[in-house]
């Protein structure tokens, strides 16, 4: 996995930069606007990291002219502004995550992680399935060992954003953002109860467990 | 005009100099007035003395035809005698010229002018002295031929008398007037100063300094010195609630900073660290982060006046996905969360995002203060053309004393101090409330506490 970043704090990039190696990423720097243009046009790299102040070219610019240069590398924005329409604005400028300084490296981490796992478009899979646990989303049902079990819809989506990044480590965030559209946290653990009743039907029954605590970091689900 | 200093020596003063230019154009003014009436009334009079004349000339005309020659003889030879002064003067001839009657001595050259000097006519007795001239008039009555004419010191009278009297008029009338305007311009420079001192005071930071008012409501100044008084009133107060902001986040922000701290310290001098002390000290970051944010999202939602992301939301379907999502962590505490919805959609406009927030608080704040057993409950209806939101419980309530104070950033009941919690939860609430002119209240109920945010802003169908 190749990953550009954008940062112009030289703390933070190192920060951000020796902690992707330590995960095996194989990372690029660039300290300002238009070097991370440039990298961006020269490289294919599989996700960029793009801070919105940037010295040069700002983020919000750079991700608009990456994007404009037909680049579909998906770009995770990181910004010290939390106004209330940065986040729209940002995504609106062709940035497919959004990253609100200061952040822990586990949510930097887990959100690459689900970036780089997007699929091309055309091959969006309908079925999926990890050790006996399978999901149609198409027809919203789901079987375990071959035994149906009946979801509400909402656990359905989290069941199946779970399936989608099978493996990889999914934050309280993302599954606050994804299933439910909330883009805050609520300070009530009422992502961990969710999962708890998912487990409940889903792991509970069965020998062994799907949906892993991933501690400090979020959930996993895999075999 | 170099001078820019508005006070400067070599300059008049505003104010001063609008009423001198005021007094002069006023001068000017009463002067065109003044000299119109005078030549109004000297046409007037002519007037006034030719229709005399004319007059004369039909009643004479009137007399002739009743009593013939003789009549109008002796009329004429009446009106000559009576005549002071040969203040009017007749002559009366018949078909061939001759003289038959009158004051008049001598014929004149026909054609008679309109105006005649005094000396170029002969006349029977003395002339007033007053007399230049006269105004004449000819007609024909049968076969005579009456020529009258009317002395012009009468006129020369009325318009003496009248110029005299404009004359003072409008000395007295100029001589008030910049009397006037100059004590109304040193009036207005003492309020003007008395207005810019008080803010060059102000600018120098003294806050409390007013601009002194008589009281009476009355005229354009004092309603002016009443606005900036009010305006500085109202600079005073945000200035205070900014350094009570200030305060409160020094206050806030300084406790978990000095447990961070501590704790740090400790684990620097200790011989092992295990990963327990780490984790602690991270939540105690994310804790920090997190007041850090709410305050931040408060503070930009107070200063956001920008409404153009707001969009149409359906509350209905808001509050259902608030209660779905906290309905088992309710649940686990042994809180039942229902939610009371009429049928179909409520559609306020507003940021989806934000309303969220703002019944995911209000609920979560219910959830924290209830015991076991309790019941929550998320109520939308439509009353009286309002859209009204309630989250009620039958959980111990807000002390009457804490009521007034529950939407204030920071603040927490005594009970609930020792729980988890920013205090910042309802100050959002609040914050988004207010954003979209919905008041949030909290409103007396039997049992419990009820919150409750009342649409009336339209459009909200």
């Amino acid at each position: 996995m190749r990953v550009l970043v954008v940062e112009d704090d030289a703390e933070t990039a190192e920060y951000i930069c020796s902690s992707l190696k330590a995960l095996g990423y194989i990372v690029k720097h660039a300290s300002d606007g238009k070097q991370g243009f440039l990298d961006a046009l020269d490289t294919d790299f599989d996700v960029m990291v793009v801070d919105r102040m940037l010295p040069g070219l700002d983020g919000l610019s750079l991700v608009k002219s990456v994007r404009s240069a037909k680049v579909a590398t998906p770009i995770l924005f990181l910004s010290a502004l939390s106004g209330l329409n940065d986040r729209v604005e940002g995504l609106e400028a062709g940035a497919d995550d959004y990253l609100v300084k200061p952040f822990a490296f586990s949510e930097l981490s887990a959100r690459l992680s689900a970036l780089t796992r997007r699929p091309p478009m055309q091959a969006e899979e309908t079925r999926i399935q990890i050790a006996d646990l399978e999901i149609d989303l198409i027809r919203h049902s789901v079987s375990r060992a071959g035994a149906d079990i009946p979801l509400q819809p909402r656990e359905f989506r989290l069941l199946s954003y779970l399936m989608k990044n099978a493996d990889r480590v999914v934050t309280r965030t993302m599954l606050l953002e994804a299933v439910w559209e909330f883009h805050f946290d609520p300070n009530t653990n009422v992502v961990e109860t969710h999962i708890s009743r998912l487990r409940n039907k889903v792991d509970k029954p069965f020998e062994t467990s799907l949906i892993h605590t991933v501690r400090g970091a979020g959930y996993s689900l895999h075999a | 005009m170099h001078n820019t200093n508005p006070n400067g020596p070599s300059k008049l003063r505003t104010s001063i100099r609008l009423s001198m230019q005021f007094s002069f154009l006023y001068a000017v003014l009463s002067a065109l007035v003044f000299a119109m009436a005078y030549l109004f009334t000297q046409y007037e009079v002519r007037d006034w003395v030719s229709d005399e004349m004319r007059g004369d000339a039909q009643t004479l005309a009137a007399i002739y035809e009743q009593g013939g020659q003789d009549a109008l003889i002796s009329r004429v030879d009446a009106l000559a005698e009576v005549s002071f002064e040969n203040a009017r003067i007749f002559q009366l001839t018949d078909a061939e010229g001759t003289i038959i009657s009158g004051n008049i001595l001598a014929a004149l050259d026909r054609p008679v002018p309109d105006f005649i000097a005094a000396q170029a006519i002969a006349l029977d007795g003395t002339v007033h002295d007053e007399v230049e001239g006269y105004w004449m008039r000819e007609d024909r009555i049968g076969l005579y031929t009456l020529l009258q004419g009317s002395g012009d010191h009468i006129i020369g009278e009325i318009l003496e008398a009248l110029s005299v009297a404009l004359g003072f008029g409008y000395l007295a009338v100029v001589i008030l007037g910049l009397i006037f305007g100059v004590r109304v311009g040193r009036l207005t420079e003492q309020r003007i100063t008395a207005i810019s001192s008080t803010l060059s005071d102000v600018s120098n930071g003294q806050l409390d300094a007013r601009i002194p008012t008589d009281g009476s409501a009355g005229d354009d100044f004092s309603r002016v010195a009443f606005e900036i008084n009010k305006m500085l009133g109202q600079t005073k107060r945000l200035l205070r609630s900014q350094e009570q902001i200030t305060n409160d986040i020094a206050h806030d922000m300084r406790t978990p900073l000095q447990h961070l701290r501590q704790r740090l310290e400790t684990l620097r001098s200790s011989t092992s660290v295990e990963p327990e002390d780490i984790s602690a000290s991270l939540e105690q970051t994310e804790e920090i982060i997190a007041t850090f944010n709410s305050l931040l999202r408060i503070a930009q939602i107070e200063a956001s006046d920008r409404k153009e992301h707001f969009e149409s939301c359906d509350m209905a379907q808001v509050i259902a996905d608030v209660v779905e999502i906290f309905e088992p962590s309710a649940e686990d505490q042994g809180i039942k969360l229902t939610a009371d919805l009429p049928q179909g959609s409520l559609n306020v406009i507003g940021d989806r995002s934000l309303l969220t927030q703002m019944v995911s608080n209000l609920v979560e704040n219910a959830i924290k203060h209830c015991p076991k057993g309790t019941k929550v409950s998320v109520s939308a209806q439509t009353r009286a053309g309002q859209f009204v939101m309630q989250v009620s419980d039958d959980g111990p309530g807000v002390k009457e004393e804490d009521a007034t104070q529950v939407f204030q950033r920071f603040f927490r009941g005594e009970k609930s101090r020792s729980s988890a919690g920013n205090g910042l939860g309802l100050a959002l609430v609040k914050a988004i409330a207010d954003m979209h002119n919905a008041p949030v209240s909290l409103v007396d109920s039997a049992k419990g506490a009820t919150f409750e945010v009342l649409f009336s802003q339209p459009p909200f169908t």
